[in-house]
């Protein structure tokens, strides 16, 4: 267990930008639109890259070093992909609303950005 | 277009006042604090008072972009300080407003009861956020284990060129992605069930990055400060070796600030 009074520059991106008041919603005349500088890739996409080191890593992997049983002892007869289509979708679904949370949040400093 | 500041500041530089974010009038805030940087040079905390609040805010040109890392890391450094022995409430990063006139008679003066009833409900509490990562190996082996279908598919790319099992790779790890998916549902379910009986709030909150394991956020009161803090090494205890865990505050409450209605026009 790690305690960590502030966290790193990750943990503060994910409370300052996306939380707090708002300042637009209590002052309207003496706004000063300063421009907000723009950080990308604070949301990771799963992806066919990341896809591929899980493969990887698993592939790599040394079951027996852990303490694991022989793969071939228990694979059994096994009818593959019944469940991939639905659990494919909910996850789909789930990134696609992290993004369109971002764009939001981006398109929110760019509005804020003309007003000044 | 704001031709007052125009004329104003034809030579010098424009300023604006920063605001880190509000306090009850009165409150002394640490001192050594780091505020954002003015342009070139080092800027000055100070509080904005009016009636029965503050504004913790710090003068900067208003002609330079925000958001440097050294920024950022002040924004929240300034907050958290405060927040360890004072109610506060905090503004979402970059808010400006041009001077300190502005701070008292168009954010304080006219919101002041919901500032006030605000920073009424968060006395007494402070907010951590707890963050864990899965060790990949550990993870990774677990979902294997449990899951015959994984472990077919990973004797079927065993030993196989590169190329010619990408499509069985990348089926492979979209289902051991979906298996980590289901994975972080039960342990933020865990920590919820051995957590949140020492939290007044609590918040189930999205992981980021490929070996994210959970993240949630507490409103704790101070005096169930050591038992949460217990339950917490308690619960790293017996995730040691599979999920790493960081306990991350006390903060400032941003994930636990009351709604704010759209404010009351009576001067408009």
């Amino acid at each position: 267990m790690q305690k960590d009074p502030q966290g790193g520059l990750a943990e503060v991106l994910d409370l300052i930008l996306d939380k707090g008041l708002v300042i637009d919603a209590f002052v309207k005349v003496s706004l000063v639109g300063i421009e907000i500088l723009t950080i990308d890739a604070r949301i990771v996409v799963a992806s066919v890259d990341t896809y591929l080191r899980f493969a990887e890593a698993t592939n790599r992997l040394d079951l027996h070093a852990k303490g694991g049983k022989d793969l071939s002892e228990v694979v059994g007869g096994m009818t593959e992909g019944a469940t991939e289509g639905g659990a494919k979708g909910k996850t789909k679904g789930m990134l696609d609303a992290g993004k369109e949370k971002w764009d939001e949040v981006r398109g929110e400093r760019q509005n804020r950005r003309e007003k000044a | 277009m704001t031709t007052t500041e125009d004329t104003k500041g034809s030579q010098e530089t424009r300023r604006g006042s920063y605001i880190y974010g509000i306090v009850p009038a009165g409150v002394r805030i640490p001192d050594g604090l780091d505020p954002i940087p003015y342009g070139d040079q080092d800027g000055e905390l100070g509080l904005v008072t009016e009636g029965r609040l503050a504004a913790v805010v710090s003068d900067v040109a208003a002609d330079r972009a925000l958001g440097t890392r050294r920024d950022l890391m002040a924004h929240e450094a300034v907050l958290n300080a405060i927040a360890q022995d004072t109610p506060v409430l905090p503004m979402r990063f970059g808010a400006v407003v041009t001077d300190d006139d502005a701070v008292a008679e168009e954010l304080l003066a006219p919101h002041q009861d919901y500032f006030v009833r605000a920073l009424e409900q968060l006395e007494g509490h402070l907010e951590f956020r707890l963050r864990g990562d899965y060790d990949q190996d550990a993870v990774l082996g677990r979902i294997l284990e449990a899951d015959p279908r994984i472990q077919q598919m990973r004797e079927k790319i065993a030993g196989v060129d590169e190329d010619a099992s990408y499509y069985d790779r990348i089926r492979l790890g979209e289902a051991i992605s979906q298996a980590m998916d289901k994975l972080r549902e039960e342990d933020a379910q865990a920590c919820v069930d051995a957590l949140a009986k020492f939290a007044v709030a609590t918040e189930v909150k999205e992981v980021g990055g490929e070996n994210g394991a959970v993240h949630l956020a507490f409103l704790v009161r101070t005096d169930h400060r050591s038992d949460f803090e217990r339950a917490v090494d308690d619960l790293g205890d017996s995730w040691s070796g599979r999920v790493e865990l960081r306990l991350i505050g006390p903060t400032a409450a941003f994930d636990f600030l009351p709604e704010f209605d759209a404010p009351d026009e009576a001067q408009a």
